[in-house]
């Protein structure tokens, strides 16, 4: 197999192109259960019907792990966004609607939003109280069953010249509350300094679907939580402060 | 302080917690046989330790906390401890708590056994003090869940609490509490629970709800203060600060917005401003906007602390005697900082333009994050009455406090001494709770209802005064005048007895006695609602103070409801007519008669008994159904049985209205509701007409002996149904009647053998309902009418047959025939009618007196064995 071009480098992680395939190339120190699961949750989703890159092989290449997917050509909605600037609105619509055709899906086998949000909070450095305030609104949540991305963003989502969409990297993927996803995609623009596009991604999101914006901003604290475990150290100030909340009485 | 006595395991994972349960159970098993002074005398001592104590616990909450302030959370524990203790010391929360002898009717309060309790981190010692407190007086076990944030102080409390109690001697081990709380093992405790009280957090009291135990969780609140015009701008406003300021705005009771109206919004300003409110500016509003809600939650850092630390971590500085930061706002919705709760002394200020906007304002604030909390209005009740009306009707919350600091008003007895003391507020269904009230004892006991079986009350009702003998009429007529001071009589009669001139006495005595009368003698067999209506037209032209009905059944029915609509133009039959189980507990409430007339029944013939009931039956001419009407408003004042009336009867009516008489005796004796003044009415009546009917019949006209004891006999009889009601020999008559075109006597006599039967059964399908009907035993009651009348046999099966023989003879005798077939209805005929019948007569309302509940398949049974029954052999 040869390795052409480098699409993405991530922490970790190197995507190449070969041919009409995608190989994503792991570190060794990469979990081998996160590697299985990543291919796990893509292959599930392939059966639902979302156009995704579909998985051919899971392999080891030069002794390391490698998923190896089909090749999307085009760009993603990110890079689009940067180019037309003035198309910015369009392109947000674009997005927020197939977030929301992403929500109509079910996928019983994936796993259950709550319980990785809850296992995030033990893990994280939080202290005791503010574990167990996130906790208790955690619990309180109801429970849904929707396909949630867990990593929603414009540079997930690869746009072909023939105008399809591509939801790529599923490796966040769980089935749960789409308000919990959508406070993850509103934190996402936040961490990386769009304060602009997440208001206006935001606003959008709750007219689309019909969603009180408190009932989004009600996960904030806790996707902040769950995004500081593993999270970047210059983030994690950033993330707590979300994360210190109280909650009424 | 002192460690209790005995050792005691930390809590800090399942394992322990479930061996902690087990503990907790035993405690509770010991603990719920304690009596009453027992218990008395551990819940004082715990309430005085607990209060001596307050000042410690308060310092040690807000150390370990970092929220609140001493002096205030001193002030929450001194209530905890000595006002539960007050409000309850005299409260009956063991074994027998009220007693009805004479209702046969106790209430006994039992524990529940092991109340999970959730303690909040802004009251952590004085909910753990107050809650344990209910528990002793309740005789539960209680386990603590903790915050994490005041584990220490919680315990602190707990364990002082255990103490006292333990040395008053409580079981050891009566309390526990989570060492190191997660909402894991919260969790896990809260299912372990027989019930959980859960105080704190949404999310808290959402996972209690979802635990599967029984739980009393109360929520959020968001408290609106409403400045009508009329209120006292200074009182007001210190009593707002006094109350926000309390614990530094910990209590979910505080006040979070100030409505203001228009007109003395700018009072309040500066009433603010002068007693230690800061109006903040633009800038400073938008701070502090900033710093309190992080994406629509509030921020950990502000709960609980002071005006001055709060400006200062929103970056800007206040006098250090700052009580409360005020922020001028207009926004209600969520998006506005200001609108939520923020359990800190942060207030946001609006301007109402009127109440109208100060209502929605208000309603808006409690919708969003206080549903079922608590609202507060300030205004002068004496001065806008009908603004606090209005305030009282739109406000969705359970406690409305007026003139009062929501802070400590809401919790109880501080400033109004009606409403309970309680640090558990519940919300009501609009806030997710199971309660509405402020939490207590009663919240926490199971009441066991001690009902031992009574008899149903019963009376006698009839007529004030009956006439009787032969020649009487001279004389009741005589009364009308003289006792009733009658002047106008109106006569109902039915055409034929009009014309026949058998009137005449009667109407040339009212002329002799001067009394202005007219004669109504459209009345029909079968009266109808447009007749009555007819007649009642009559009436209101008329104007009488006496209705007298003269004649059958018919007249006297058709007179009664024409009475009713005199008296009362706008009643509905429909309303009036409807089925009732027992006629003192109906839902239809029958009008008043008697306010412009009374009513004087004379019968001319042998068998209705309407002169001494309170029923009438009217048809309703557009769908024929006929309304059976029954209420003792409808009963005559005076019955007039002169037989001078009865004696030219024709046989085949004679006969027919007989029958009828004897069946409302049967009946009558038979009912679930006989009494002992009934049965002696109805035996009375039964012999009579077994021994002078077939002489009437046969020779009505020339033996007034025998049409006297008639008379009297079916009078008799009507008095006993008047009160013990009849049966369904009754039921299915009125539809026999009605469906096959027989006269009602009739009907009842082609039934009366087979019902007899059908009751007599000793394991009958389904008995009637009636405290007083204890086991089927008609058997016996037939057994006695037949002793009664002189018949014998070995045993009561023996006497019912002898019985229903003499019945079965009587019948030939007076001419009638023995089934519905020899009447000539043909099979077919019959067969088409019969479901309907059945189902009518099921539902008809003499059924609901009768000793055996029919089923509908058992009416139609009846109805079949009578179809083509042989005459029984003479």
């Amino acid at each position: 197999m040869k390795t052409e071009q480098i699409l993405a480098v991530r922490k970790h992680k190197t995507v190449y192109r070969d041919g009409d395939r995608a190989v994503k190339l792991f570190d060794t120190c990469y979990s081998k259960a996160d590697i299985l699961s990543e291919a796990l949750n893509l292959a599930r989703i392939e059966e639902t019907g979302l156009p995704v890159p579909h998985v051919h092989e899971v392999t080891k290449l030069d002794g390391r792990w490698a998923i190896i997917t089909d090749f999307i050509e085009g760009y993603t909605l990110q890079s689009l966004m940067e180019a037309q600037p003035v198309r910015r609105d369009e392109y947000l619509a674009q997005f927020v609607d197939i977030q929301l055709s992403m929500h109509r899906k079910t996928c019983p086998l994936l796993q259950k939003l709550k319980d990785k949000m809850s296992r995030k909070i033990d893990e994280s450095e939080l202290d005791a109280t503010c574990r167990y305030e996130l906790h208790a609104r955690l619990n309180a949540m109801p429970k849904h069953n929707k396909v949630c991305h867990g990593d929603f963003h414009p540079s997930n989502v690869m746009i072909t010249p023939q105008g399809q969409a591509y939801i790529l990297d599923w490796s966040h993927a769980t089935q749960g509350n789409a308000s919990a996803d959508a406070a993850r995609t509103y934190l996402r623009f936040c961490l990386s300094g769009e304060h602009e596009t997440a208001d206006g991604y935001l606003k959008r999101f709750c007219r689309q679907s019909n969603t009180a914006r408190q009932y989004v901003e009600a996960w904030m604290p806790i996707v902040a939580a769950s995004q500081s475990v593993k999270g970047l150290p210059e983030e994690r100030d950033f993330l707590l402060s979300w994360a210190n909340i109280a909650d009424y009485e | 302080m002192t460690e209790p006595t005995y050792s005691r395991r930390v809590i800090d994972s399942k394992e322990e917690l479930e061996a902690a349960f087990s503990r907790l159970r035993e405690a509770a098993r010991r603990y719920a046989s304690y009596t009453q002074e027992q218990v008395d005398a551990v819940f004082r001592a715990a309430a005085l330790a607990a209060n001596r104590a307050r000042i410690p616990l308060a310092e040690a909450a807000v150390e370990e906390t970092g929220m609140g302030v001493v002096e205030d959370k001193v002030i929450k524990n001194h209530f905890a401890s000595e006002y539960i203790y007050n409000a309850y010391k005299d409260t009956k929360t063991c074994g027998v708590i009220e007693e009805d002898a004479a209702s046969g009717f106790r209430r006994i309060a039992a524990p529940i056994g092991v109340i999970t309790a959730v303690i909040p981190t802004t009251n952590p010692t004085s909910t753990a003090i107050f809650k344990l407190l209910l528990a002793i007086k309740t005789r539960n076990a209680m386990l603590l869940c903790p915050h994490p944030r005041a584990k220490r102080c919680t315990a602190e409390a707990a364990r002082l609490v255990l103490k006292a109690a333990v040395e008053a001697g409580a079981p050891e081990g009566l309390f526990d509490w989570i060492d190191e709380p997660s909402l894991q093992l919260t969790d896990a405790a809260m299912r372990e629970a027989d019930l959980i009280l859960a105080t704190g957090g949404p999310g808290m009291v959402k996972a209690a709800y979802a635990s599967g135990k029984p739980a009393v969780g109360v929520g959020a609140g968001n408290t609106p203060a409403v400045f009508d015009e009329t209120a006292d701008v200074e009182a007001a406003v210190s009593s707002v600060l006094h109350s926000k300021v309390f614990d530094n705005g910990m209590i979910c009771a505080s006040e979070q917005a100030v409505i203001a109206a228009d007109g003395i919004y700018d009072k309040v300003r500066e009433e603010f401003a002068a007693r230690g409110g800061y109006l903040l500016n633009a800038e400073e509003t938008e701070q502090i906007r900033r710093l309190m809600i992080i994406n629509g939650s509030l921020n950990a850092a502000v709960v609980g602390q002071t005006a001055p630390h709060i400006a200062q971590l929103a970056g800007f500085s206040v006098p250090s005697e700052t009580k409360v930061l005020i922020g001028e706002v207009e926004s209600v919705l969520p998006q506005e900082a200001f609108a939520h709760e923020k359990l800190s002394p942060v207030l946001a200020l609006y301007r109402a333009s009127d109440f109208g906007d100060a209502l929605n304002k208000a309603e808006r604030l409690v919708e969003d994050g206080g549903y079922g909390h608590t609202a507060a209005l300030y205004i002068d009740p004496h001065r806008a009455p009908d603004r606090l009306a209005r305030f009282e009707e739109r406000m969705k919350t359970c406690r409305i406090l007026i003139n009062t600091p929501a802070a400590q008003g809401g919790v109880g007895d501080l400033y109004n001494f009606r409403l309970a003391p309680s640090l558990t507020l519940g919300c009501g269904s609009w806030g997710g709770n199971s309660v509405s009230d402020n939490v207590g004892v009663m919240h926490l006991l199971n009441i066991k209802t001690v009902a031992v079986r009574r008899n149903n009350m019963l009376w006698f009702r009839t007529p004030p005064k009956i006439y009787m003998k032969q020649g009487c009429l001279r004389h009741a007529l005589a009364e009308l005048r003289d006792a009733m001071q009658a002047q106008s009589v109106f006569v109902v009669t039915d055409r034929f007895l009009y014309q026949s001139g058998m009137l005449t006495p009667l109407l040339d005595r009212l002329h002799e006695l001067s009394l202005r009368f007219t004669v109504y003698a459209d009345v029909d067999p079968d009266p109808t609602l447009a007749h009555a209506e007819r007649g009642a037209d009559a009436m209101r032209q008329f104007e009488p103070d006496v209705i007298l009905a003269v004649g059958g059944g018919s007249a006297m029915d058709a007179a009664k409801v024409m009475w009713v609509m005199y008296e009362h133009p706008d009643t509905n039959f429909h309303d009036m007519a409807m089925r009732f189980m027992d006629i003192r507990k109906r839902v239809y409430r029958f009008p008043d008669m008697g306010q412009k007339a009374r009513f004087v029944a004379v019968p001319t013939s042998s068998g209705t008994g309407s002169e001494v009931t309170p029923f009438a039956v009217i048809t309703d001419e557009e769908s024929g159904i006929k309304y059976p009407l029954a209420d003792y408003a409808l009963m005559p004042h005076m019955a007039i049985i002169d037989i001078d009336l009865m004696m030219n009867q024709p046989p085949s009516l004679t006969a027919a209205s007989g029958i009828d008489a004897l069946t409302h005796a049967i009946e009558a004796y038979g009912s679930m509701m006989s009494t002992d003044f009934t049965d002696a009415l109805a035996l009375g009546a039964i012999e009579r007409i077994i021994t002078y009917l077939p002489r009437c019949y046969h020779d009505g006209p020339n033996d007034p002996q025998a049409r006297e004891k008639l008379a009297n006999a079916s009078t008799m009889a009507g008095m006993a149904f008047a009160n013990a009601f009849l049966g369904v020999c009754h039921s299915m008559a009125h539809k026999l009647g009605a469906y096959h075109h027989l006269p009602h006597g009739v009907a009842n006599a082609l039934l009366i053998e087979e019902v007899m039967r059908f009751n007599a059964s000793s394991a009958p399908t389904r008995m009637g309902t009636f405290p007083q009907y204890e086991c089927p035993h008609t058997l016996a009651r037939y057994g006695q009418i037949a002793k009664a009348i002189g018949l014998h046999g070995d045993s009561d099966e023996e006497r019912l047959e002898r019985l229903i023989e003499v019945i079965g003879k009587l019948k030939h005798k007076v001419g009638i025939k023995p089934s519905l077939k020899a009447y000539g209805i043909t099979e077919e005929a019959f067969e088409s009618s019969l479901d309907e019948m059945a189902r009518e007569a099921f539902d008809d309302q003499c059924t609901g007196a009768n000793p055996r509940y029919p089923l509908i398949d058992e009416i139609k049974a009846m109805y079949r064995r009578m179809y083509d029954r042989q005459e029984a052999s003479e």
